[in-house]
């Protein structure tokens, strides 16, 4: 029996494509159909190949996307591209995805709808037609991208007239004319309030930018310079891997170059399946809740269950809140699957090469319309809140499939996905328009490992290989001034490993002012589970204390002023109006002293907190990423506050007593759904949630969710 | 013999039972969820999970009216062996449905495996 036949998915609904259809520049058939089958030309060059041909075949395309990843991240001026929000790939000539460089995944996960619009619509069409030199712009999420701040240029690959591939390069550019600067608009209710919005538009004929092309976009948004400049070390980036992979063509021929990519994409279909068939067959399920829309709180459901069976795995995203006109937060089809490529290829398919071949053995079914996958014409401005909340789950389910093989190493709990994003915009020290956020973004806490916790200030949640770079070039290129970035206390999940703890930024508005959008999720809850008991990363709101003394103290030099989160939040002790607010704010003015307090969250805690070693508890209070209380009420830890040294003998004592009153308040299965199936969110928490608790079910009673054979 | 599933869990084959990793105690058949073998308890995260601002609406820990904290000890040695957040009568999660079969194939195929993790 398959174990599919156990799922039963909700008529009227859809699961396995996008609920829109197809518009001048869009075609959704192109984004869910899969890898193309093989081309004459590919076939040819896939039978010359020999794996270990191959292996040094895909060596050289990776160490090409590689540089090319330098190269972009060195030619920009984006705040988001130069600390790594940002990718490189090379597409097949039919337009897959295949060798994908560090840093975005999902970046190159997403992109092929747009470069298989230009061969289905364009390539043969007289008044576009495709050629050496062509290059094309597209920023539209519902087209096959993100959000429209994240903008990509391709450029196909000719080699002696005959098309050998594409090279794309793009990342968060940020400002694109949007109601609020900088991209972010957590206000908006329809795409026609985010800005520009491409599909797919050649900008250029023989890598010459075109005038008329570029002076209409330049005039879309607020920071033409950063933008312009931006796009050109886009286009140079994509010409130099489009220059690296001629000369390979110039060793292995159009064939061997448009083969070897697809024999890259056959190869890492069947490693994927390899690695899948030796996970235990089975049904696996995780649920994570948002606690706003955009404009207003509310609770909102995205649950993923995992059906592996054999060599094959099912994504099932059902039993999704509706869609909503209150905010941003909704996710397309295809951002919902490329999204998953940040958890799959970094820890579950681990050790082998990232690209959309291994993504094949996987089945995705997305339940729409809902804010998992949404309409056309919603604001999608934030659709990777909700993709994320997936990524964590599947984080979650993953590693309960992975703990019973021979892959452990990869278990753990979800990096931190509480991001409170802060976007700066104004004027900035070199005299230009800016707007975008810092790379504190960078720095968030890992979730803990099966076997080590979690590394503090890590990465950020969508590229863990990155860089938060100097804020000394932060502060010139944005209208901000940095004055802290600290390991801030109690901010992390506790566990026998605890999370990693995110590094907090602490900032000012400059002596001009500048303005700040916010946007966030998790402020009253979290998305940062913790696995196996550990406990979870804790909520993220917006923190901001306006007219805050804090340059008077330290121009009269005061000594013990101290720059953290938890001591602002607890203590106060500065001067000024403190501000904890939900975190979806519109934009505000901001004046020097307004004080900012942003991170991007602490990470998951694994297994149990009793069970942590004592000695590394204290080393948490000695490193001051935790509190005496933390200790003393959560790990159940007996010690000397002076000396932080362990009385084990106490501490034993004490911890069997932690666990003796667990045996007194657990209750039973049957006795405790009694009483639980009794309790609801007030109504007022449920506006944008569905039918309580399943939000596409009338009446459901069963006590555990989606249950529906 | 016993396979060690989760950090907590084990599968007994073939009795198809859960049990408790760390003091063998039974957690009811592997047909159903190991959470129905459980002590449950359903608290208020704000005792785990520090407030830093306090008296504020929003203040870096959980609000108990949206989320609550549940948490499933084994009821032989009290180990945390799982805990989810959940809104206040949310129903729990099935977590881990083994297709047992498969499992039991597998396994008596292999010996267990004793050894540390290896480098993929």
């Amino acid at each position: 029996m398959s174990l599919m036949d156990r799922i039963k998915l909700h008529e009227g609904l859809v699961y396995d494509r996008h609920p829109y259809g197809k518009a001048p520049g869009r075609d959704p058939e192109l984004l869910t159909r899969g890898i193309e089958p093989p081309s004459e030309l590919e076939l040819e060059g896939m039978e010359q190949m020999s794996l270990l041909e191959l292996e040094v075949f895909q060596h050289k395309m990776t160490s090409i996307v590689e540089e090319a990843r330098d190269v972009y991240m060195a030619l920009s001026i984006s705040e988001g591209i130069i600390t790594g929000d940002m990718n490189a790939s090379v597409f097949t000539p039919e337009g897959d995805p295949a060798v994908v460089a560090t840093g975005i995944y999902f970046h190159t996960l997403l992109n092929y709808g747009q470069v298989k619009y230009v061969m289905k619509y364009y390539r043969d069409d007289p008044t576009v037609g495709l050629q050496d030199g062509d290059v094309y712009f597209f920023n539209d999420p519902t087209c096959g991208g993100v959000h429209t701040f994240d903008m990509f240029v391709t450029a196909p690959i000719f080699y002696k007239g005959v098309l050998v591939g594409w090279a794309e390069v793009g990342g968060h550019q940020g400002e694109c004319g949007s109601i609020s600067p900088g991209g972010f608009s957590p206000r908006a209710t329809t795409r026609w309030e985010e800005g520009l919005h491409i599909h797919g538009m050649r900008i250029a004929d023989g890598w010459e930018l075109r005038r008329d092309i570029l002076d209409f976009m330049l005039n879309s948004v607020r920071n033409p310079f950063v933008f312009a400049s931006d796009l050109k070390a886009r286009v140079a980036t994509c010409k130099r891997i489009r220059d690296r992979v001629l000369r390979e063509c110039e060793r292995r021929g159009a064939a061997g170059v448009a083969g070897g990519l697809r024999k890259i994409l056959a190869v890492s279909g069947e490693l994927s399946r390899q690695r899948i068939s030796k996970i235990n067959d089975g049904i696996y399920r995780c649920v994570l809740f948002n606690d706003g829309v955009g404009q207003e709180s509310g609770l909102v459901r995205l649950p993923t269950t995992v059906i592996k069976q054999g060599d094959e795995m099912v994504v099932i995203n059902q039993g999704v809140s509706p869609e909503n006109d209150k905010g941003p937060q909704h996710c397309t089809w295809h951002l919902m699957r490329a999204s998953m490529g940040v958890y799959l290829f970094t820890y579950f398919f681990r050790g082998l090469a990232p690209n959309i071949g291994l993504l094949e053995p996987i089945k995705v079914l997305v339940e729409g319309p809902s804010v998992a996958n949404c309409g056309a014409e919603v604001a999608h401005g934030e659709g990777t809140t909700i993709s994320a909340m997936n990524v964590q789950n599947l984080h979650v389910i993953g590693s309960k499939m992975l703990f019973d093989s021979e892959h452990r190493l990869s278990v753990s709990a979800p990096f931190s996905r509480n991001l409170m994003i802060y976007v700066y915009s104004g004027t900035n020290s070199y005299g230009y328009r800016t707007a975008n956020f810092t790379g504190t973004q960078n720095l968030a806490g890992q979730g803990a490992r099966f076997d080590l916790d979690g590394e503090h200030a890590s990465g950020f949640y969508w590229a863990s290989v990155t860089d938060a770079g100097e804020v000394e070039e932060s502060d010139t290129r944005l209208p901000v001034v940095t004055l802290a970035r600290t390991i801030d206390k109690d901010f992390h999940g506790f566990g026998m490993h605890r999370g990693g703890v995110p590094s907090v930024e602490i900032s000012s508005a400059p002596k001009a002012g500048c303005q700040l959008t916010t946007r966030g999720a998790s402020d009253r809850l979290s998305h940062n589970p913790g696995i196996f008991g550990g406990y979870a990363g804790p909520p993220n709101p917006r923190f901001v204390i306006r007219g805050a003394d804090v340059f008077r103290q330290m121009q009269s030099g005061a000594q013990d002023l101290v720059l953290t989160q938890y001591n602002l939040a607890r203590n106060r002790p500065l001067e000024g109006d403190y501000h904890f607010d939900y975190s979806s704010k519109a934009t505000e003015d901001f004046a020097e002293g307004d004080l900012f307090i942003d991170s991007a969250g602490g990470g998951g805690g694994y297994g149990d907190v009793l069970e942590r070693a004592p000695e590394s508890v204290m080393d948490d209070l000695r490193d001051q990423i935790i509190s005496a209380d933390v200790a003393r009420d959560v790990y159940r830890v007996v010690f000397d506050e002076e000396l932080l040294t362990v009385d084990v003998a106490a501490t034993d004592a004490e911890r069997q007593a932690a666990r003796q009153d667990r045996l007194s308040r657990g209750k039973p299965f049957d006795a405790f759904v009694e009483e639980w199936s009794q309790l609801r969110p007030s109504e007022d928490k449920l506006t944008y949630y569905g039918s309580w608790p399943e939000p596409n079910v009338d009446s459901y009673t069963k006590p555990f969710w989606g249950q529906f054979e | 013999m016993r396979v060690r599933v989760t950090e907590y869990l084990d599968l007994a084959i073939p009795e198809r039972r859960w049990s408790c990793n760390r003091c063998g105690r039974d957690l009811g058949p592997a047909e159903r969820p190991y959470k129905e073998g459980c002590l449950i308890a359903n608290r208020d995260p704000r005792e785990v999970h520090p407030v830093l601002a306090a008296d504020e609406e929003f203040n870096f820990s959980f609000d108990p009216e949206w989320v609550r904290l549940v948490e499933f000890y084994c009821p032989g040695c009290g180990t945390m062996v799982e805990n989810e957040y959940l809104p206040p009568g949310h129903p729990l999660t099935w977590d881990i449905d083994l297709d047992l079969d498969a499992f039991e194939r597998t396994h008596r195929e292999v010996p267990e495996d004793t050894t540390s993790p290896t480098v993929p």
